[in-house]
């Protein structure tokens, strides 16, 4: 834990040096760029508030990919899984009639299941006929995208708009501020702190863990690894479509076309980042969230385009995956050396 | 009549990128690397095609640009999963998301343009007659006056088959993937068969990126190939690297990919033909797995 801790420091400073050194070569100044980045993030109270908004969708599709990860799943279905829960959460918000206090759980528990039919779907289609979850869900990103693309353009479609979208969903689905952040934050703690119970407390999580170390033994260990399989796949859905559901009862309060393009692939990255821990996962669900909160300041004060943050990401991933495995090896031969030199004498 | 040749061409060019991706996943695949950084070498490749043509004012160096841009992503592969040992699924998702990233900033950063950037400056890639073949009525419209990157990759599949069947570098090749240490003990580096792979799968990659912005189109959009990478990974699983079956997957491919721009007109809404190729890749899945469970 401790090793993971200082690797991860140590990554993503050396990230950032690169990353300044990109920005040196193109003539940009680093320090006025990354102070720009701060300020309009951690430093300002606005800057804040929308970067824990936009932390929410990162943190949310991280623990999917988390968990699915660190059970040997690889579920790469987030976006799908996200915008499907969105959408569930959009007809709900839409049609039913109910007060704030019944129609914003049965909202977020529309999105949960809208979440864990595509990845049920998925589930279904391996448990039936084999078929390997990393394609299928991948494929199924890409249909789900085509298909909530249609709903806004046709059945949903709000004609006072330009662009395809629904109508606004009904107020008392709106989750409200409290205290200057957006309600949705506090779901999204709530969830990672069950996340994290579940994983490390939980005898299922124990179970999980294990099937992702190693399948084989985790079978002969007596798992049921098969009916795991699944309510893994469910879990890590639920996860994901909450987060589309959250993002438009919080958000815009209707589903936008292209509702969850920019955070497609952030899920996977940030889970890839925190080596599928919980905790690593909330932090850089925050870090991720912070840069591109960032970067819509630092591209209003500095010359230096927003697009910058995605370059800065992936060689934050790149980095940070490659120092620990580096640093591992370090560590293991320095104990080797170690040993070596005890047993020599 | 017209119908059949709209189709059958609109198959050759969804079918072309896919096939040359595919075949440089091919390599790593029976060198025994999990590469799924097919997308970003592709969308990579198609910047720098714009970027060379653009420039340059030649679509030669527009193609050598772009195989130039996929080694680049292919070094960075070689350095962090061969010799940093890091895990190769997160190297390919880390350099799929650097390749969007970067394009997209450098689209930004170069031609000052969000989304795409299509220029009357950028010189496309020609098509090509072919001299005798193509004089003869039926025959002429079915092998002439495609563009050239798609008889560069008819000939691409043919001498990968043979290199990797019938050389002694194919032999070593799949001696890489199928047992790294009795190749390591009979005195090959299997790393160093590795590394030669990634740099054969991104010039594959690159003629499919250069194919992507400047073969049927002449412009940069922001990740544009799409998913096609992963639908070419998804064709290499499907038969096992085999170029011949990467050939036959491709095509059919194409063809799903073809009927979504010929479907465009008709009454069913867009959103649903664009999902025929995914369909058409889950369909072909299925029948994988069912075939794979019986054997």
């Amino acid at each position: 834990m401790r090793k993971q801790t200082l690797s991860g420091i140590l990554g993503v400073l050396a990230a950032l040096m690169i990353g300044g050194i990109v920005l040196a070569l193109q003539g940009f100044n680093p320090f006025s760029t990354y102070g720009a980045l701060l300020q309009y993030s951690l430093l300002s109270a606005s800057g804040l508030s929308a970067m824990l908004s936009r932390a929410v969708p990162l943190v949310l599709t991280g623990l999917s990919a988390s968990i699915a990860f660190g059970s040997g799943l690889n579920n790469l279905g987030q976006p799908g899984q996200l915008v499907i829960g969105a959408l569930a959460a959009t007809v709900v918000g839409l049609f039913v009639r109910l007060p704030a206090v019944a129609l914003i759980p049965l909202c977020i528990a529309a999105a949960m299941v809208g979440g864990m039919l595509w990845s049920g779907l998925a589930a279904g289609l391996r448990r039936a006929f084999a078929m390997d979850e990393f394609i299928v869900t991948l494929m199924l990103n890409f249909i789900a995208d085509y298909f909530t693309l249609w709903a806004i353009t046709y059945p949903l479609f709000d004609p006072a708009a330009l662009s395809p979208m629904t109508r606004p969903i009904r107020t008392y689905a709106w989750l409200s501020q409290v205290g200057g952040i957006n309600a949705s934050v506090l779901y999204m703690v709530a969830a990672t702190v069950l996340c994290w119970l579940l994983m490390s407390k939980g005898v299922s999580g124990y179970e999980w863990r294990i099937m992702g170390q190693n399948r084989l033994f985790a079978r002969i260990g007596g798992c049921r690894v098969d009916a795991h399989y699944v309510r893994v796949m469910l879990v890590t859905g639920a996860l994901a479509g909450l987060a589309g559901g959250l993002m438009v009862m919080g958000g815009p309060h209707r589903f936008v076309k292209g509702l969850g393009a920019n955070y497609a692939w952030d899920g996977v990255m940030i889970a890839v980042v925190a080596n599928n821990s919980i905790p690593g996962t909330f932090l850089y669900g925050l870090l991720f969230s912070m840069l591109q909160q960032g970067a819509i300041g630092m591209e209003l004060v500095t010359a230096v385009p927003s697009e910058f943050i995605d370059v800065l990401q992936a060689i934050i991933v790149l980095v940070v995956v490659a120092g620990r495995v580096s640093l591992n090896l370090m560590f293991d031969r320095i104990a080797t050396r170690k040993k070596l030199r005890e047993s020599l004498q | 009549m017209s119908v059949f040749y709209g189709l059958y061409s609109a198959m050759l060019v969804g079918a072309t990128p896919i096939l040359l991706a595919a075949i440089g996943g091919a390599f790593t695949y029976y060198a025994g690397i999990f590469n799924i950084a097919m997308e970003g070498m592709m969308l990579v490749g198609a910047f720098c095609a714009v970027l060379g043509s653009f420039f340059l004012h030649s679509w030669i160096l527009g193609i050598v640009c772009s195989i130039a841009g996929a080694l680049v992503m292919a070094g960075i592969f070689v350095l962090f999963a061969v010799r940093l040992h890091t895990d190769e699924f997160l190297t390919g998702i880390a350099l799929n998301l650097f390749a969007v990233g970067l394009t997209t900033f450098l689209l930004r950063d170069i031609f000052h343009v969000k989304g795409a950037f299509t220029d009357p400056r950028i010189v496309a890639i020609p098509a090509v007659t072919v001299p005798f073949l193509g004089q003869i009525p039926v025959v002429g419209r079915l092998v002439s006056g495609y563009n050239a990157i798609i008889y560069v990759a008819l000939a691409v599949t043919v001498v990968s088959a043979y290199v990797i069947f019938r050389t002694s570098f194919g032999l070593r090749l799949r001696a890489a993937g199928y047992n790294a240490a009795c190749l390591n003990s009979s005195g090959v580096q299997t790393p160093a068969i590795r590394v030669w792979s990634l740099i054969l799968c991104a010039i594959c990659c690159g003629l499919a990126g250069a194919y992507l912005s400047l073969g049927s189109v002449r412009l940069f959009a922001e990740n544009m190939s799409a998913g096609r990478g992963w639908i070419s990974l998804a064709a290499v699983i499907l038969v096992s690297g085999n170029p011949w079956g990467v050939g036959i997957i491709s095509l059919l491919f194409g063809f799903f990919d073809g009927l979504t721009v010929f479907l465009q007109g008709s009454a069913i809404p867009t959103q649903f033909t664009a999902m025929i190729p995914y369909v058409a890749t889950l369909v072909s899945l299925y029948f994988y797995s069912v075939r794979k469970r019986k054997a």
